[in-house]
């Protein structure tokens, strides 16, 4: 073969790469640029915010609904980054220990509160490493069981598992997990030590559960109610002081006689400790603007979910809740005996 | 009867006995909870258990009646230059950004061909760092940074 | 007939112009992500996932799924040219495929993989259409006890794959089952043989591992030689499968695609057994078991096939129950959602053109996929005559842009140098990677079922046999077993008979 017609045929399969990676582009134009308010220094370059994992899931899809706005109102791209790996350490730790300039946020949820409780050496603490921005959201969770599952009510479910806690199995969606959360608090508020049967995320555990492998659980609503209005789980309660405008019907854990059990899945925003003040501010304001957004309620309302009042998307306000949630955490965690490493 | 000894079975087998090996020791720092309740420990103990056994299975029979394979050459300069170069792009991607470390990662990787001119070496560099470039940042989109902090803007 | 009818609603959403263009661009970039190493289906939905907020809810959906199945096609063709299987099921295809593009019969490899998937995608998507509801209620019947006991049996089987000593496929099979363990503990959440590295906690990624052993070894292979050999592909004898090629392909294909859409089906993880089960299957009812290894081409259209229907069928799980069976259906379980459609049961009744669409457009992307790939196949083929030179720098900078791309993680980059060496190592002793692969994806499945099992059984071992599935699979595992160490032992005693002499 002549030197020419190799070169030939690598610049033709380049082409090829070329056209193909071009589709790409055409259809890839995934970063959002916004054309509001600049000036005034930050942001003058691309802001990325942190999703500690993976694409896709309940809180990836949050940042993502609400990136949009955000990048609009504060005048810069604003690009969503998942970096993944041990309940959310990982990413949670890059940011900590980011330039604290306002361009690399991190979105965190109710992991951010019970990081210091499950794992040594965490390598940052909450209060100490990150500034609040503000809340996003907060995602009700709702105690389900294979639909065959004797007790029919929540009262029933405690006395059951009360008077079979050696054969009655919890499952959940892996250590640290919103569902584990939710689990040991049931545990607390019942007053009774069950086998918890772990997996790897909420697909799987919902699997056995729908398939009557496992007896109950409690997930986030956004990954229940389907299953829930479909007949193929038993609901019992839903974790929240106010009822789910999708489940109607489903009374709340107070209602049912379980006030002890309220938990939701809250999401909030972080900076790294030093931020500048006014950088905070400004990115509060975005925040805002965004949960105000109609596109945004309106898909929010679709996850089962809706943003904070606005007076909670405010970095005193999530101080405070993350305050309160990091007590209360690190004493049901260390009731239960739980560590992650 | 003659023996065959084979050096390729003995070092497979001694590459397998010292995995194995290093796994049983890791996994007994571990809870190995009862046989029926298992701990994190248990199953990596038991695997690296028959791991081991095998490898000593397989020097045993490299001992006796090995398989005889031709173990040949060993491509140092290749194995050392594919070494840096990828623990290089690791290492600096994030710090140099995309463009700077595809350009030495490639360029690193093209000398590991012993045969290859300096000349084309440069070209193959550039011609590959373009073409990843297009392909991955803008066509697939990916979010590196062209060029990283560490160059200072 | 009912059936008809909810095909006929089905295809006249497919066929609307916006959905077919969009199944297009699904299938092209799912081909071109499983094309390049390390950036799998998984990454590329999760990137694309918000632009296709604007869109239809079943063209969005049209789309992921179109790259998801295009991606396993892709999959193979790199595994075919350059010995990098992007996926689990690609380490199947690059066996024997590779050793075709070797032997310049790369056209009839990549051809019959082509086909081969293009059967079974329209034969599964048949499967879909007319017995979903009932296969989803099938699966649910496996509980971690049936999945421990179906992917043990996978294990054993994957002995197959395996062209020299059973012992050292073992070997791999057990130490990639160790390598699986790496990472956090599902269960207690401890971190187990990570070193304090908190970026080890997720594991190693199956791609870092499949890039070191098969593409970095390879390379080190090619290049060790470098001043004897020039040519590494024989000059390329023809672009199609010959009459004798097709002829024996259609045995394969058929079996591959029945096996691939029944294992397809189980949400716990049966799509990854399809492609080599199948090749296990071929391998054993073969007359010509020698070719296995070195270029058979059952070896290549059998588990595309089986793989290519799995793929397929593996959407029964999340249409017909909202329960998602791989990464990329979790992904999908977001879309639906961001859509206003809850994931579940319902899907089918509340949103039929949604549910007939995206199956009728499966098979459109089985059909843009084939009309795509045929054509391209020339090009691969032709990719093959870049210099050597120029080939492995590109190999070993995509794999390693690839990679990091998966999570950002330096230490995915860092574990395809470590795997190369290692693979390098054992290679050059006889050993073969796709055992090792193989265990690497099934061991954390094997642990997790297991342990699982015995805690919802609260300890009580004999759950795998009380439970009829369970039992049935384990009485296939041992005499899988008996089959695989059998010939081996009869052939000792006749190498030790023979020394004798």
């Amino acid at each position: 073969m002549r030197p020419t017609s190799r070169y030939r045929a690598a610049a033709r399969m380049i082409a090829a790469i070329g056209v193909v990676s071009l589709a790409a582009a055409c259809s890839g134009n995934g970063g959002t640029t916004g054309g509001g308010d600049a000036g005034g220094g930050y942001p003058d370059q691309n802001i990325t915010i942190v999703v500690p994992f993976s694409a896709g899931g309940p809180t990836d899809t949050v940042t993502r609904l609400i990136a949009e706005p955000m990048a609009a109102k504060l005048g810069a791209q604003v690009v969503v980054q998942n970096v993944e790996g041990a309940g959310g350490t990982v990413g949670a730790g890059e940011v900590a220990r980011a330039e604290p300039d306002g361009y690399t946020v991190l979105m965190h949820h109710i992991g951010m509160s019970t990081a210091p409780a499950l794992y040594q050496d965490l390598g940052f603490a909450p209060l100490e490493n990150f500034q609040t921005i503000g809340l996003v959201t907060e995602v009700p969770m709702t105690i389900v069981a294979r639909k065959d599952f004797a007790p029919a009510t929540l009262q029933d479910l405690v006395a059951h598992v009360k008077a079979n806690a050696d054969t009655v199995t919890l499952a959940n969606a892996g250590i640290g997990a919103a569902s584990h959360l939710c689990g040991l608090l049931f545990q607390t508020a019942a007053g009774v030590k069950l086998q918890e049967v772990p997996y790897e995320g909420t697909g799987p555990a919902l699997t056995d559960l729908v398939g009557g492998q496992v007896d109950f659980m409690c997930d986030q609503t956004t990954n229940t109610s389907g299953q829930i209005s479909a007949g193929e789980v038993k609901a019992y309660a839903v974790t929240t002081p106010e009822r789910v405008k999708s489940l109607p019907d489903l009374p709340t854990t107070a209602e049912a006689g379980l006030p002890q059990l309220e938990v939701s899945v809250w999401h909030g925003l972080y900076v790294p400790t030093g931020t500048p003040q006014d950088v905070v501010q400004k990115l509060s304001e975005a925040l805002k603007v965004a949960l105000a957004d109609q596109k945004v309620i309106d898909q929010m309302a679709k996850l089962g979910t809706a943003p904070v009042p606005a007076e909670d998307a405010t970095p005193q306000a999530h101080r405070t809740k993350l305050e309160e949630q990091l007590g209360t955490w690190a004493k049901v965690i260390a009731d239960a005996g739980v560590k992650a490493s | 009867m003659e023996r065959r000894r084979s050096f390729p079975d003995v070092l497979a087998g001694g590459v397998f006995v010292l995995i194995g090996g290093a796994f049983v020791a890791g996994s007994l720092g571990y809870e190995l909870g009862t046989p029926l309740r298992m701990g994190p420990g248990a199953f990596p103990l038991l695997v690296g258990a028959i791991l081991a056994a095998l490898g000593l299975a397989i020097v045993v029979k490299g001992l006796v009646a090995g398989e005889m394979i031709s173990f040949g050459p060993i491509p140092w300069r290749a194995i050392g230059v594919i070494v840096l170069a990828v623990v290089f792009f690791g290492f600096t991607v994030r710090g140099l950004g995309f463009v700077p470390t595809s350009a030495v990662t490639a360029l690193l990787t093209t000398l590991a061909s012993s045969r290859v001119r300096p000349l084309t070496a440069v070209a193959v560099a550039a011609g590959l760092t373009v073409a990843s470039t297009l392909i991955f940042v803008v066509g697939l989109q990916l979010r590196i940074p062209l060029w990283g902090p560490w160059l200072g803007f | 007939m009912e059936l008809l009818d909810n095909l006929a609603l089905g295809f006249s959403t497919a066929l609307l112009v916006q959905n077919v263009l969009y199944c297009f661009v699904g299938v092209l970039l799912g081909t071109a992500v499983g094309v390049l190493p390390g950036i799998g289906p998984t990454a590329t939905v999760a990137m694309l996932l918000p632009i296709t907020f604007s869109f239809e809810p079943v063209t969005a959906l049209i789309m992921l799924a179109g790259i998801y199945y295009g991606a396993q096609y892709g999959g193979s063709t790199t595994a075919i040219l350059i010995n990098l299987p992007g996926e689990s099921s690609a380490a199947v295809t690059a066996l024997d495929g590779h050793v075709m593009a070797r032997q310049g019969r790369a056209g009839a490899a990549l051809a019959a993989a082509a086909v081969g998937s293009f059967i079974a995608g329209t034969v599964a998507t048949v499967a879909l259409a007319v017995a979903a509801p009932p296969l989803a209620r099938v699966a649910l019947e496996f509980g971690p006890a049936e999945y421990f006991s179906l992917v043990l049996l996978g294990l054993i089987v994957s002995i197959a794959l395996a062209r020299g000593s059973a012992l050292k496929a073992l070997a791999m099979i057990a130490l990639g089952v160790l390598l699986g363990t790496v990472g956090q503990d599902i269960y207690t959440g401890t971190p187990r043989f990570v070193f304090e590295q908190r970026e080890l906690y997720g594991g190693i990624d199956f791609v870092s591992v499949a890039v070191g052993m098969f593409g970095v070894a390879e390379i080190l292979r090619n290049l060790e030689n470098e001043q004897t050999r020039t040519a590494i592909v024989s000059k390329v004898k023809n672009l199609w499968p010959t009459r004798e090629d097709r002829r024996r392909i259609v045995g394969p294909i058929a079996r591959g695609t029945g096996l691939g859409a029944a294992l397809g089906v189980l949400p716990g993880g049966g799509h990854v057994l399809a492609s080599f089960t199948s090749y296990a299957v071929e391998k054993r009812i073969s007359k010509r078991k020698e070719e296995f290894g070195n270029g058979a081409i059952e070896g290549v259209a059998g588990p595309e096939s089986a793989n290519n229907a799995a793929a397929q069928t593996s959407f029964i799980p999340l249409l017909t129950l909202g329960l998602p069976a791989h990464p990329v259906m979790a992904l999908m379980v977001g879309a639906f959602i961001v859509h206003g459609i809850t994931p579940g049961p319902n899907v089918i009744t509340d949103e039929p053109e949604l549910f007939w669409g995206l199956i009728a457009s499966m098979w459109i992307g089985n059909v843009l996929l084939v009309l795509l790939n045929l054509p391209l196949i020339g090009v691969w083929v032709r990719m093959l005559r870049i210099p050597y030179q120029v080939l492995f720098p590109m190999i070993i900078l995509f794999a390693a842009i690839g990679t990091y791309s998966l999570s950002f993680n330096a230490y995915d980059v860092y574990a395809i140098v470590f795997f190369g060496i290692l693979g390098y190592i054992l290679i050059k002793c006889g050993c073969e990677p796709a055992p090792l692969l193989l265990g690497f994806v099934l061991g954390p499945l094997v642990e997790e079922n297991l342990r699982r099992a015995l805690i919802i059984s609260r300890g009580d071992a004999s759950v795998f046999l009380t439970r009829p599935i369970s039992a049935v699979l384990l009485a296939l595992a041992a005499a899988a077993l008996v089959i695989a160490v059998l010939p081996a032992i009869r052939k000792r005693r006749e190498v030790v008979f023979a020394e004798d002499e």
